[in-house]
């Protein structure tokens, strides 16, 4: 499952850290993910290990902003798909074994399935009261960034008049121009993707109609699916897919401000929020460094790292311009995935066993 | 010497708040269990309610049951926010078919483990609060009950436990704040006849033998009752005493007028010149015996008097006249000029005209008595609301050291033998007793000045 071979990490944002930047091969069991390693910018103190299911050039601003509070940390940065860093967690937890000192994962299901089952500690910080109630669990897990779930399309390939504004207009455009949009369209591999299940989970509950006619509208126009939102963006960019649906709308906005041809839809029915996940896991070894970095996350400069830089939205839904669609939170669109224990019944196995075989079902097998 | 005991406020208030801090404790104890019972029933319907939702989310299909753990299940769970939630359900054959295999189920050890039950237990290290409920499959492929069991932590039991604890805490403080106000105030208003009777007694006069007239509350009564009859009995005494006093007086005089007589009829006797001399001697002596024999029954009367006679308008300026002709004898062997300055209204005081002749006598006599050569001059007038009668002499007065005793029964005798010591303490007395009083001027630009003042609208004695 090595997928993690072209990074994309941005010149600028890296230029400080590129010639000390170590990038290794690490092979941990079944899983192979990369290193990379901040080296601290003072006299070397003390070391941070985080753990992340996350783009490294969103998190690369906010490292070297910590890094500038704290200048004796070296930081290490560990990259895992979601899954993946859930079963090495998962199990690191069980056999009571340290797993770095800071998990930060997109697929905040994962975490909090992992802190039910007591694999987190609780975090202390002045700055954690900050993060809003249903982006925060127990103390132990929090949502540090507000992601609206978007639609993208290229502006070249896409007439105006196809933009879907609405789930139910992007089932309608799949049946209408069926052969236009046949094997161009792409969206997450769920069984791969924690992220992409999570999400279709979402949109399973949030309508039960539109959800089915949309997956029977996708499994016809022969959707492509991808592990991560990266891979779907390139393809779009590049004019090999013309629409991408379920994307992380900081990524896609990344995209766009680089000049790429991507429009951005925030779906005028719902839009789903996500937050992504940090936990500091149970046995981390520096746990008090950890709390300082999710209560950096957190805190005001952090935050303004983050939005200018990484994720573009900010915790409280203020949206960068450029984007598509009515203001998710005024408009009272948003429907942010509360960081809870209803996420449980996400991660329960027979049911995502269950729901994985009716996606592959609609999806997969109507593929030719 | 009685050993001090603790004042009844300072007893009541400790006994009364150590009841209320008692009652205060029972009522938190209590407050704290009911809180923690409050609080489990509450979460034990969600756990419940939980575990039904999961259990009606079981469905058979082609012989195999099957589980989609309902999202809402767990949002119920998820209104306690802080909880951890486990759990497993069991297919009617028993083997696990989601879940926690370790969780445990409560009801395996039982008998007839079908009904639903919560109770408490400890997952992964932590207490834990288990529902544990059945549903029972009669499908031709699969028969016999399903169980589902749920667990979650007690954060939010405890947390609500705590606030309602809390609140109760806060209810029983101010409860306890008001009760022991009003304590405070109660053992305050209860006790305030007993500092309104002390006052009383402690402003009496000490030769007050009234009785004493303060409204108490029927506990009270007895001391009262005890008080007065103290009194009634001291004044019986005094009574008796002063009548003895009177009695004997009395009885002294008739004897005392016969020596006198007898004393005169031997002076007109041939006695040599040393027997005249004893004569005369003798003269002197039984005159004072009979004047402190006079005197002593004035006392006694205007004692007597003081307690027996209401007051009544008496006018002074008529009053003092007669006293002044009275108190003057015929028989004087000096010539004296007497004077009365009294102003053209008449001046009405309240009291006794007996008593109050008595005492301008005392004083008149008093001037003629110890000195005053040629001349007595009374002068009545009125201050504010005080009448004065003032008697100039020309005497040689009384030194001011004197001042004191003279009023004082007994007090001065004076040393040529001519007084008896009684007279102006009699009047001292029954100044007193008109809301006035006895003072002096010492001699100076004018005589020297007996200053008898007097309450004019009177005061109130039995």
């Amino acid at each position: 499952m090595s997928r993690f071979t072209g990074r994309r990490v941005p010149a600028v944002a890296l230029a400080a850290s590129i010639g000390a930047a170590l990038l290794l091969a690490m092979s941990l069991g079944a899983h192979s993910q990369t290193m990379t390693r901040f080296p601290a910018p003072g006299t070397p103190s003390d070391t941070l290990s985080i753990h992340a299911a996350t783009d490294l050039s969103a998190l690369a601003p906010l490292i070297q902003d910590f890094q500038q509070l704290t200048p004796g940390t070296t930081v290490e940065i560990l990259e895992y798909v979601t899954n993946d860093l859930f079963s090495a967690a998962a199990r690191a937890c069980q056999e009571g074994r340290p797993l770095g000192d800071v998990l930060l994962s997109s697929s905040v299901d994962q975490l909090v399935k992992l802190a039910n089952d007591g694999c987190a500690q609780r975090v202390d910080g002045p700055n954690l009261p900050r993060a809003p109630r249903w982006a925060n669990w127990r103390d132990e897990v929090f949502g540090f960034t507000f992601e609206p779930i978007v639609m993208v399309y290229n502006r070249d390939s896409v007439p105006a008049a196809d933009v879907p504004r609405t789930h139910l207009e992007l089932a309608e455009l799949l049946r209408r121009e069926a052969d236009r949009y046949r094997g161009r369209v792409g969206t997450y591999d769920v069984r791969l993707s924690g992220i992409g299940y999570l999400l279709a989970f979402n949109d399973a509950r949030q309508t039960t109609t539109t959800y089915g006619r949309l997956l029977e509208s996708l499994g016809r126009a022969q959707v492509v699916v991808r592990c991560c939102t990266s891979e779907i963006l390139d393809e779009v960019a590049a004019g090999r897919l013309l629409i991408g649906y379920n994307m992380l709308g900081s990524y896609a906005y990344e995209r766009m401000r680089r000049g790429q041809p991507i429009g951005i839809i925030m779906p005028a029915d719902y839009t789903l929020v996500l937050s992504r996940g940090a936990m500091v896991p149970a046995h981390a070894p520096n746990t008090g460094l950890a709390g300082r970095f999710i209560d950096y996350l957190l805190s005001e400069r952090g935050q303004g790292v983050g939005q200018s830089q990484s994720f573009f939205f900010g915790l409280d839904g203020a949206a960068p311009p450029g984007i598509e669609g009515p203001d998710v939170v005024t408009s009272g669109i948003a429907r942010p995935i509360t960081v809870g224990p209803a996420l449980l019944a996400v991660q329960d196995a027979a049911r995502r066993k269950r729901f994985l075989d009716d996606w592959s079902q609609s999806m997969i097998q109507s593929a030719p | 010497m009685a050993r001090r005991e603790p004042s009844l406020f300072v007893r009541l208030f400790a006994l009364m708040s150590l009841v209320l801090v008692f009652g205060a404790a029972v009522l938190m104890t209590a407050a704290w269990y009911s809180a923690r019972q409050a609080a489990d029933e509450a979460y034990d319907r969600l756990l419940l309610g939980a575990a039904y939702q999961i259990a009606d989310a079981i469905q058979v299909q082609e012989g195999e049951p099957e589980i989609a753990l309902p999202v809402s299940a767990f949002e119920l769970l998820a209104l306690s926010d802080r909880d951890r939630i486990f759990y497993r359900v069991l297919d009617p054959a028993g083997r696990t078919m989601t879940g926690y295999e370790s969780l445990a189920d409560p009801a395996a050890a039982e008998a007839s483990p079908d009904k639903a039950l919560v109770e408490n237990a400890t997952f992964d290290g932590e207490v834990v609060r288990v529902a544990r409920v059945s549903r029972r499959f009669d499908d031709p492929q699969m028969r016999g009950d399903a169980v589902v069991i749920v667990a979650q932590t007690v954060e939010a039991r405890q947390a609500l436990a705590r606030d309602l604890t809390f609140r109760s805490f806060i209810l029983v403080g101010v409860m306890g704040a008001i009760a022991i106000g009003g304590t405070i105030f109660a053992v305050r208003r209860a006790l305030a006849p007993i500092s309104r009777l002390e006052a009383a007694i402690r402003q009496r006069d000490p030769l007050d033998l009234t009785l004493v007239s303060v409204s108490t509350p029927r506990e009270l009564a007895p001391f009262v009752a005890e008080i007065n009859g103290f009194i009634e009995r001291l004044r019986a005494r005094v009574e008796l005493m002063q009548q003895f006093i009177a009695d004997a007086a009395h009885q002294l005089r008739t004897p005392l007028a016969a020596l006198e007589g007898q004393v005169d009829l031997l002076a007109n006797d041939q006695v040599t010149p040393e027997g005249r001399k004893h004569l005369d001697r003798i003269r002197v002596r039984t005159g004072q015996l009979s004047r402190l024999a006079n005197q002593l029954l004035s006392h006694a009367m205007v004692a007597h008097r003081e307690r027996a006679v209401a007051g009544s308008p008496v006018d002074l300026a008529e009053l003092t006249r007669r006293a002044l002709d009275d108190a003057i004898p015929d028989t004087l062997e000096r010539d004296i000029l007497v004077t009365l300055h009294a102003p053209p209204a008449p001046l009405i005081v309240s009291g006794d005209p007996v008593n109050l002749a008595e005492a301008i006598k005392n004083i008149v006599d008093n001037a003629l008595r110890h000195g005053a050569p040629s001349r007595i001059t009374v002068r009545l007038s009125r201050r504010q609301d005080m009448a004065v009668v003032e008697v100039e002499d020309d005497g040689p007065g009384i030194a001011p050291a004197q001042w004191a005793r003279v009023v004082q029964r007994f007090g001065a005798p004076s040393a040529d033998g001519k007084g008896s010591g009684l007279g102006l303490s009699i009047t001292a007395e029954v100044a007193a007793a008109h809301g006035g009083g006895l003072s002096f001027v010492a001699k100076g630009a004018v005589g020297f000045v007996v200053v008898l003042s007097l309450a004019i609208q009177g005061r109130e004695f039995a």
